[in-house]
């Protein structure tokens, strides 16, 4: 049986110029894959790689979603498998959240399935009280929260993510952290983030994929990424290992 | 008041304005003489009022359209119909066709060899954007840039080259005037126009996305390029069609969709509808100012489009300081 996502020697170059190189890995129906990686490893390159959002790069290799490549896959169809929450940065859509998260109905054929959708998106991630504001009177967090719930309601079984708690204060990050733990859990998403967060693929007992240059250093058991000299190859920096106080989990520190 | 109420009222209020424009003017044309057979008023009325009067609502709903597209597709509000250099094209053709003093096809050659440039810069613009692979709407904007001013650098050669009155016939043509809007022409208008309404307001939610940003919109699954295509050829012909007809009327693709924008939002299913009535009213009422605040003389069109422009210009970046977004 084929893997629910799998990148087969993928390498992808933009202006000539290799973003990632020979990247090979698969992701199992409700797995919790973690992307991390220094700046400009090619991180939210490869996010964006599955979901073929790069205009005009050329790539080798290739990316099967379900057995099929994915170049085969018409936009609306892909959309309706992954749902994808960017980085929150940048230009900002002059909509409400109301208006935002029901434009990622797009790709649904089910219209009568909007209003649910909508309310569940903005209930998951509580904003409900923000649903009439535009984006632009968000806070970062708030924007980012609400680029999780338009995902959230595109109702995918695979969810991207792109630094989804980078713009959030320690206790709105845990929260939705929580809120992705439990969607994996108990919804058996599959969930794909990219994050900063090192400690992230042990806490959630998911896997880990480690890039650098471009190139792929370590993929497996966010348990056994702390092995060895795998961080600090990768980050050319030293890190502390120690176990949570109370989980016992293996976690790291930047020294 | 609801966006539908909004919406309602804007119809009803532009539907008004456009029916009563062609009853005013130099002289009032009363409803009584319209019932009275061979009457004179009758005649102004349906020969030269009303289809004039529909021309300028077919102009002003294409123009206001093609800029609301193009706003929502360079996330500009500074974006126009012409940004693309369509107008500045058919502006060479209309001025190639007057300095060489042709007469080929009689009224129907300047119209066709406006209609010729307008599609010639269209091409070019595609062609470049093409070149640097995909179709990036900032190539595409830098791509107009050039053919706008490269067309425009042309026109004025001709005009430079040519003789006085071949060269004030083109500036004249430059200004933009509904009077050789000329009646058989106003079915081929409509239908141009209707079809390119249309096709707007079936993409409009692709639109709406669109404006999210091109990543995002095809992570929702709007095939991008394929719709921005749409988008780019759909505007283009309409604009060409228009500004063949009547030349560049400046400000009404500008200032429309702002001013629906401000009282509906952002829903591209109810601004097309808004902009189509609200342009089309707009350049209707003008047309009657421009034909009464100097009469028995009349001001060409674009002049008073433009006159408008400035003073919205400033609103609108008054208004866009205050809200701290450009959008």
């Amino acid at each position: 049986m084929s893997a629910l996502l799998e990148a087969q020697d993928f390498s992808l170059a933009i202006n000539n110029q290799w973003i990632l190189k020979n990247i090979s890995f698969q992701v199992e129906s409700g797995q919790y894959l973690s992307i991390i990686g220094p700046n400009g490893a090619g991180k939210s390159t490869l996010i964006k790689a599955l979901l073929r959002l790069i205009e005009n790069a050329k790539t080798t290799g290739r990316i099967l979603l379900l057995g099929r490549d994915l170049k085969d896959f018409p936009r609306k169809e892909l959309a309706r498998l992954i749902g994808y929450a960017p980085q929150a940065g940048g230009w900002i859509p002059p909509y409400t959240v109301r208006e935002f998260i029901t434009l990622s109905r797009y790709s649904s054929s089910e219209r009568s399935k909007d209003n649910l959708a909508l309310a569940r998106a903005l209930s998951l991630t509580s904003l409900e009280d923000l649903a009439d504001r535009t984006l632009a009177t968000l806070s970062g967090g708030e924007r980012q929260k609400a680029y999780l719930a338009a995902a959230l309601a595109q109702e995918t079984p695979i969810l991207a993510l792109d630094e989804p708690t980078s713009f959030l204060d320690p206790r709105r990050a845990f929260e939705l952290d929580n809120l992705l733990l439990d969607l994996h859990q108990n919804q058996k998403l599959t969930i794909i983030t990219v994050t900063h967060d090192l400690n992230h693929p042990s806490l959630n007992a998911g896997l880990a994929l480690v890039l650098k240059k471009g190139a792929l250093s370590y993929f497996g058991e966010g348990q056994t990424l702390f092995n060895g000299q795998i961080l600090e190859e990768a980050f050319d920096h030293q890190f502390v290992h120690l176990a949570h106080p109370k989980s016992q989990r293996a976690l790291v520190l930047a020294q | 008041m609801t966006t539908r109420t909004k919406l309602a009222s804007l119809i009803i209020i532009a539907g008004l304005a456009t029916i009563i424009s062609p009853f005013l003017g130099a002289d009032l044309i009363s409803l009584s003489s319209l019932q009275t057979p061979g009457h004179p008023e009758a005649e102004v009325f349906w020969v030269l009022r009303l289809p004039r009067s529909l021309g300028a609502f077919l102009a002003g709903a294409g123009l206001s359209l093609g800029g609301m597209v193009f706003q929502a597709l360079f996330r500009n509000p500074l974006a126009t119909p012409f940004t693309l250099g369509v107008a500045s094209g058919s502006a060479f053709g209309a001025s190639v066709y007057i300095w060489l003093g042709a007469s080929f096809l009689g009224s129907f050659g300047p119209l066709s060899a406006s209609f010729l440039g307008a599609g010639l810069s269209m091409a070019l613009v595609y062609l470049a954007t093409r070149s640097q692979g995909g179709l990036s709407t900032s190539v595409m904007l830098l791509a107009g840039v050039i053919v706008n001013f490269f067309f425009s650098s042309l026109v004025l050669f001709i005009q430079y080259i040519g003789s006085a009155t071949e060269s004030l016939r083109i500036t004249h043509w430059l200004m933009g005037s509904l009077v050789g809007l000329e009646t058989p022409r106003l079915p081929d208008l409509a239908f141009i126009i209707l079809v390119g309404a249309s096709v707007i307001r079936f993409l409009a939610p692709e639109i709406d996305l669109l404006v999210s940003g091109e990543e995002l919109a095809a992570s929702r699954g709007v095939e991008v390029k394929r719709t921005k295509l749409i988008i780019f050829v759909t505007a283009s012909i309409m604009v060409g069609a228009i500004v063949s007809l009547t030349g560049p009327i400046g400000f009404v693709g500008l200032m429309v969709p702002q001013a629906a924008r401000w009282i509906l939002g952002w829903s591209h299913k109810i601004l097309t509808i808004a902009v189509f009535f609200l342009g089309g009213a707009f350049l209707a009422v003008t047309d009657l100012l421009s034909r009464v605040i100097l009469a028995p003389a009349e001001i060409p069109i674009g002049v008073l489009t433009a006159l408008l422009g400035g003073p919205f210009f400033l609103i609108t970046l008054f208004s866009t300081r205050r809200k701290g977004q450009l959008l």
